[in-house]
């Protein structure tokens, strides 16, 4: 379903990822764990695209949500004027594939190419934006600090996204709206304003919000990390019900004993990389990497 | 006949009373469209500014945007009056107090830009990410969710630079328009009595001003309703 390949990201020259690869299949739980900064979260908004990566790729059913790098992408380059000076047939497929392997970005920035190569390049960026923001309305996604939108109440806040991005009618939002707030236990907070609520309140509902769209894919970025210890347990015991629902999901989490339980496959993080990934017995009960048994004697 | 008597018989004269009203009439319109101007072309070079792109053409308009407000801000709202007025529209047929009110739009504009950039930036990030993490588009996200939120937040500086766009309207009166200042000076030169009519004309500022703050307040508690 998400496929990863090979990312790479940084921020102000400091590597975050170094090359991370991960397959997520339909119905799969994933439990990403490992210590601070150890780049987990990052590989999560990485793959709905709210980072850009650096090199790698990303991808959703079969469709690449990663852009390439328009002055790398070979249809945009056999539109410039300087392959066209290089490439006197541009009928011949092997010549043409050579002439462009060895157009550099420096070159097509350089010098002045006409009209047709800078409005290709336009609407190749405009395209991947349309597809990322098409891509993001099939991925949840769940923050540690709730994101509710602090200028609606909670109705407002599912109905929202669905009626402007037309996928329901406003009529048939509300009434799936709530639903959902019936469903999590807060259907006197439909007029709440996100101020009023708590915490586990809050994240409650920003995952019933995630629902409203109908989501092929969870991707919870520590749900439980900003709440009050009495409240963990009921938005774990939410996601819980979701992941029994068999919904796809990849959380990265700090408690363990949820992963343990939830996860049908945990990865352990460290320094950018994917050190140890496996069962959540195996990871638990057998760990093999030196840096994961240091880490679960101090966490367990 | 005292002071007080001598200005009470001024003002009585309908043509006075007129004056007056003119004025007060001028120096509202002025304050209040240069205000909404200023509001639009503020929202105008803010989205310029926060724009994150190294498009050439955005870059350029960034640079732009900076030069205006650094322009606008660096310089005596006096001399910018005086330097359109009588250099830059000249020629131009327009009715005086529409041309003010663009002048005066164009230099709030600059100080609206950056209350409403930081405005924004303010909003917490966490908002914008999870609008787009719904799917929904750049704009959307930023007129609904964003931009509400950091109204809110920056009204009661919009209040302040509409209190002092108001007050600062008292200097047209270099360039000839009749706004209420004008009207009560020649009150003043007309019967050599200064003092009454000039605190008479401090008064209705006085009390003009404190209209704008009382609504500003209501407003302030309107959009307050999803606070506890």
């Amino acid at each position: 379903m998400i496929s990863v390949k090979n990312i790479f990201k940084d921020f102000h020259k400091t590597e975050v990822l170094k090359g991370v690869s991960i397959d997520v299949e339909k119905g799969e739980k994933i439990a990403l764990i490992g210590p601070s900064g150890s780049g987990k979260s990052t590989l999560l908004r990485c793959m709905n695209l709210l980072e850009q990566v650096k090199y790698g790729e990303v991808w959703l059913d079969g469709r690449l949500l990663t852009p390439v790098d328009p002055y790398l992408h070979p249809d945009i380059i056999a539109k410039s004027k300087t392959f066209a000076k290089l490439c006197p047939e541009p009928g011949n497929a092997e010549l043409k594939a050579e002439v462009i392997s060895k157009i550099k970005k420096e070159d097509l920035l350089k010098k002045h190419e006409g009209a047709e190569f800078h409005s290709a390049v336009r609407r190749y960026l405009k395209e991947n934006r349309l597809n990322a923001n098409l891509a993001r309305r099939s991925m949840g996604m769940v923050f540690q600090q709730f994101n509710l939108f602090n200028n609606m109440n909670v109705l407002k806040n599912m109905v929202f996204a669905p009626v402007k991005l037309k996928i329901m009618t406003k009529e048939q939002a509300e009434e799936k709206a709530l639903k959902l707030l019936d469903r999590i236990g807060l259907p006197d907070k439909k007029y709440a304003f996100p101020s009023s609520l708590s915490g586990g309140q809050k994240q409650r509902i920003a995952i019933a919000r995630s629902l409203m769209m109908n989501p092929e894919v969870m991707l919870f970025d520590e749900p439980t990390s900003a709440l009050d210890p009495e409240m963990v347990g009921e938005v774990l015991g939410l996601i819980k019900e979701l992941a029994d629902e068999g919904m796809t999901m990849v959380i990265v989490t700090h408690e363990m004993a949820f992963a343990r339980e939830c996860a049908t496959r945990v990865m352990f993080m460290d320094g950018g990389k994917i050190l140890e990934e496996g069962a959540p017995d195996d990871i638990f009960g057998s760990p093999k990497n030196e840096r994961l048994k240091e880490f679960l004697s101090k966490v367990l | 006949m005292n002071s007080w008597q001598i200005f009470w018989n001024r003002v009585k004269n309908p043509g006075t009373i007129n004056s007056i009203l003119t004025g007060l009439q001028n120096t509202a319109v002025i304050a209040v469209f240069g205000l909404l101007l200023g509001f639009v072309i503020g929202c105008l070079l803010a989205t310029v500014k926060i724009i994150q792109s190294k498009n050439p053409a955005v870059k350029g308009l960034q640079y732009l945007a900076d030069g205006y407000i650094a322009v606008f801000r660096g310089t005596p709202m006096m001399v910018q009056l005086l330097l359109l007025h009588f250099a830059v529209f000249i020629g131009v047929k327009i009715a005086p107090v529409a041309e003010v009110s663009l002048i005066f739009g164009l230099n709030s504009g600059a100080y609206m830009a950056e209350i409403i950039r930081s405005g924004i930036n303010a909003v917490d990030r966490g908002q914008t990410e999870a609008g787009r993490a719904l799917g929904l588009g750049f704009t959307a996200v930023m007129l609904k969710i964003v931009l509400p939120q950091a109204i809110k937040n920056i009204l009661p500086t919009i209040g302040n630079e509409f209190i002092s766009l108001l007050k600062e309207t008292s200097i047209v009166s270099v360039i000839g328009l009749a706004d209420l200042t004008r009207s009560f000076k020649a009150i003043a030169d007309s019967t050599f009595e200064y003092f009454i009519p000039y605190v008479a004309l401090a008064l209705i500022y006085f009390v003009m001003v404190m209209i704008i703050t009382v609504v500003i307040r209501l407003i302030e508690r309107r959009l307050n309703r999803d606070k506890r």
